[in-house]
């Protein structure tokens, strides 16, 4: 392209400096002397060719019209182009750089244009690309699931196993038509490979040895046995292998073949050194050893290595093609089972767990309302799972039983399973009902339970009961103090009242006898009669009354007289009170006059013969005392 | 890359495969194998600031009844004659070699390698036919494959000069 270039311009350059020669210094016009000599021969010329002068002239200025030129260029231009195509690729060739230059141009200045251009085409480009890798994925799998589970693939295995051979070698080896390995484009004369491919699965040893080799054997071989003549070595032979060389003058490609190739491949060795011969012509007439000018070929080399494995898919049954993808499905389906249940088992155990929770919970308080409970002590309990949880209770025989107390709360009693061992409970609440059961209240009376310790009572109640209630309280488990301050008897007051009466009374007697004086007689009546009442009043409350009569005589006469006087004074009441029917023991002392009514004696010279009145006298002094068969403990109800 | 095609040219027995491994491997056996055919050997250098692979034919040796087959020298860009310093005779037919060599592939650098200095006792070569040598413009090294004498050297120098060529 470049020297056809360069010759165009020179070529108009000689015509236009001979513009006015007929004769121009081109190869056409050659022949033409260039400038007439003599006149009369250029009179002579313009006679004879006057008309094919001027038509030559006119043809010249033709040829010098550029556009002429071009127009009649164009008429031929794309036949030439096809005529040149179909010859060889020299019209790509020269062509490829402009087109190159071209279209760089436009790209920069016209990007929108080819965005928009490319747009429609990149999405079922990019779909297509997709569906291809997916499809040559899915071919492997399906490969690879049948050798791992066919007859045929266990077979191979055992060979591999057998021979010691990797399983891919045996699986190559019995399904390899041929593989293209390597492809050494090599320079004639010096063995030194100007391209070198090899394809990804096989080890390459050193290219330039190697090739050095090859170029050496076609030497050794042409020298030996075709005398360094015609003829050059097409192919080598080694096992499996076939090296098969395609050579011209100046270049060869050799093919390192596993198996056998079909003929088509040397043809399209043959088209492939010619090309790169045509290529490279250039540079391999000046090669001196550097093939960094080649480093292009490589791609023209790679397209010839292919390689044809025994497609056996006819023999595979229709459902092996299926087999990857219901595989696929199974697996998924597999997977999404298995992650459903994981699921429902999370959350079945999540519910079991808060039920469990739940039970723990409804079970803790139950327990809680048994420890709230007064009268029951929960001491030991044996939980689990499920219900009924074994419980053993302290139980106080006035509690409630734990069954009764969480029907009373709610609760389903049947969550336990109770033990009951009776004891008996301090509770406040259990000793006030403790006392309440064991101590029978008349109406009269209240009872109070502080929850310190002390029952108090209050209201009225006869002395027997107060006293057998007391001694009855205080007995009572968790009774520590009893009060009966607030508890009045009605007959005591009674009794107080007579008492009271009976002592007040003081009878005078008569001077030297044992009859009260008149005035007296009636107080001394009363008195006794007050005695009996109270006589019969205590001993209906089981009581004793006791009567203590103390005689009093005045100075006058002697001492011995005053003693028996005031003995004799002593035994006019204790007669009396007999007389009304009284059994009370009555104590008689005969004082004398020791103890005058004012309590100094008179002195006998003041004697006025009348004697002491006053201290002529009885006093009546009463006990009242538990009776001695029921308690020995005297019960004092007024002080001596 | 560039790569240079080296020829080694010689009689039997003189040492040019001993003289390869000793430059390629650094190794060195007495074992003798004769070649038959040619062997290559690789080795990448360093020169002059450029990197490139010489490319060594070794070739098998010339006796009295077999020609070293000079189709093997095409493309060769350097080469080595080596002859025997112990054997006289083998430095005439390196000479030989050396002239059919410069025959069929022109005018390129080829040195002379005169092997087995490591036994120059015994050496038939003498010091009037090494000036002679000089005295035609051929140059020559004294070398041993055994030792490694000068075997660097002459490689290297052979390089130097193919790239000069080139």
């Amino acid at each position: 392209m470049t020297a056809d270039s360069t010759t165009v311009p020179e070529h108009s350059a000689g015509m236009s400096d001979d513009v006015s020669a007929v004769s121009a210094g081109t190869a056409f016009w050659g022949d033409i002397p260039e400038k007439p000599t003599d006149g009369e021969l250029v009179q002579l010329r313009n006679l004879l060719f006057r008309r094919e002068i001027v038509l030559l002239e006119r043809l010249r200025e033709l040829q010098d019209d550029q556009r002429y030129t071009a127009r009649k260029i164009s008429e031929v231009l794309a036949e030439a182009i096809q005529l040149r195509a179909g010859k060889d690729p020299l019209v790509g060739l020269a062509l490829e750089p402009v087109v190159d230059d071209v279209v760089r141009t436009l790209l920069r200045k016209r990007r929108g244009d080819f965005v928009d251009s490319l747009f429609p085409l990149m999405g079922p480009s990019i779909r297509k690309s997709i569906a291809e890798t997916f499809r040559s994925m899915l071919g492997s799998f399906s490969k690879s699931m049948e050798m791992a589970f066919s007859w045929k693939g266990l077979r191979w295995r055992f060979e591999a196993m057998r021979s010691g051979r990797p399983f891919s070698e045996i699986v190559m080896l019995n399904t390899l038509v041929y593989r293209v390995e390597q492809i050494f484009f090599t320079h004639g004369e010096t063995g030194i490979p100007l391209a070198h491919v090899a394809s990804d699965e096989v080890y390459a040893q050193d290219a330039e040895m190697v090739s050095s080799m090859f170029t050496a054997i076609q030497d050794f071989v042409r020298s030996c046995f075709a005398g360094g003549g015609e003829g050059d070595l097409e192919s080598l032979q080694l096992g499996e292998y076939t090296i098969i060389i395609e050579k011209k003058s100046q270049a060869y490609l050799a093919c390192v073949v596993r198996g056998t190739p079909p003929v088509a491949f040397r043809e399209q060795l043959h088209a492939t050194l010619d090309f790169l011969l045509l290529e490279y012509a250039d540079a391999l007439a000046e090669f001196s050893g550097d093939t960094a000018p080649f480093a292009g070929a490589a791609p023209y080399l790679g397209d010839c290595l292919s390689s044809r494995y025994v497609d056996d898919d006819k023999k595979l049954p229709w459902w092996s093609k299926a087999l990857p993808v219901l595989l696929i499905l199974v697996l998924a389906c597999g997977l999404g089972y298995c992650s459903y249940r994981e699921n429902l088992h999370a959350q079945l155990r999540q519910a079991l767990m808060e039920k469990q929770k739940a039970f723990t919970a409804t079970m803790e308080s139950a327990l809680n309302v048994l420890r709230a409970e007064p009268g029951l002590l929960v001491t030991n309990v044996v939980s689990g799972h499920d219900a009924p949880w074994e419980a053993t209770v302290l139980k106080d025989a006035l509690a409630d039983t734990p069954e009764a107390v969480l029907q009373v709360h709610g609760i389903d009693p049947k969550l336990f399973s109770f033990k009951s061992v009776p004891y008996i409970s301090y509770d406040p609440e259990i000793v006030a009902r403790r006392a309440k059961t064991d101590i029978t209240l008349p109406d009269t009376v209240t009872m109070d339970f502080d929850g310190k310790g002390t029952l108090s009572f209050k209201g009225t109640a006869s002395m027997g009961w107060i006293v057998k209630t007391r001694d009855e309280a205080r007995s009572l488990p968790g009774v520590e103090r009893v009060d009966i301050s607030g508890l009045r008897d009605p007959m005591m007051d009674r009794i107080s009242a007579l008492i009271k009466e009976v002592e007040a009374t003081v009878v005078e007697f008569v001077l030297g006898k044992d009859t009260p004086v008149p005035q007296d007689a009636p107080k001394l009546q009363k008195a006794v009669d007050s005695l009996v009442e109270l006589e019969k009043i205590v001993q209906d409350m089981g009581f004793t009354v006791t009567l203590t009569v103390y005689g009093h005589a005045d100075a006058t006469g002697t001492e011995k007289r005053n003693y028996e006087i005031s003995q004799a004074r002593t035994r006019t009441v204790a007669a009396m009170l007999y007389a009304r029917g009284s059994a009370m023991p009555i104590a008689m002392y005969g004082m004398g006059a020791v103890y005058p009514k004012d309590g100094q004696p008179a002195a006998p010279a003041q004697n006025s013969g009348q004697g002491d009145q006053a201290s002529r006298r009885v006093e009546l002094r009463v006990h009242v005392m538990r009776s001695a068969a029921a308690d020995p403990e005297s019960l004092l109800l007024s002080q001596p | 890359m560039i790569s240079k095609k080296i020829c080694m040219l010689g009689s039997f027995s003189v040492g040019k495969t001993a003289l390869v491994a000793r430059y390629v491997h650094s190794i060195f056996s007495d074992k003798y194998l004769s070649t038959v055919g040619v062997k290559i050997s690789k080795k990448n250098v360093s020169s002059g600031g450029k990197d490139f692979s010489l490319i060594l034919w070794d070739l098998e040796g010339k006796d009295l009844y077999a020609d070293v087959n000079l189709s093997y020298l095409r493309g060769a860009m350097g080469f080595f004659t080596v002859a025997d310093g112990t054997r006289k005779e083998t430095l005439e037919a390196a000479l030989e070699l050396r002239k059919a060599a410069h025959d069929t592939v022109g005018q390129i650098p080829g040195y002379l390698l005169i092997n087995k200095e490591d036994l120059s006792d015994a050496w038939e070569v003498t010091d009037a036919m090494l000036d002679n040598l000089t005295r035609q413009g051929i140059k020559y090294f004294r070398t041993s494959a055994k030792t490694g004498l000068a075997v660097e050297e002459a490689f290297t120098s052979l390089a130097r000069d193919m790239l000069q060529n080139a």
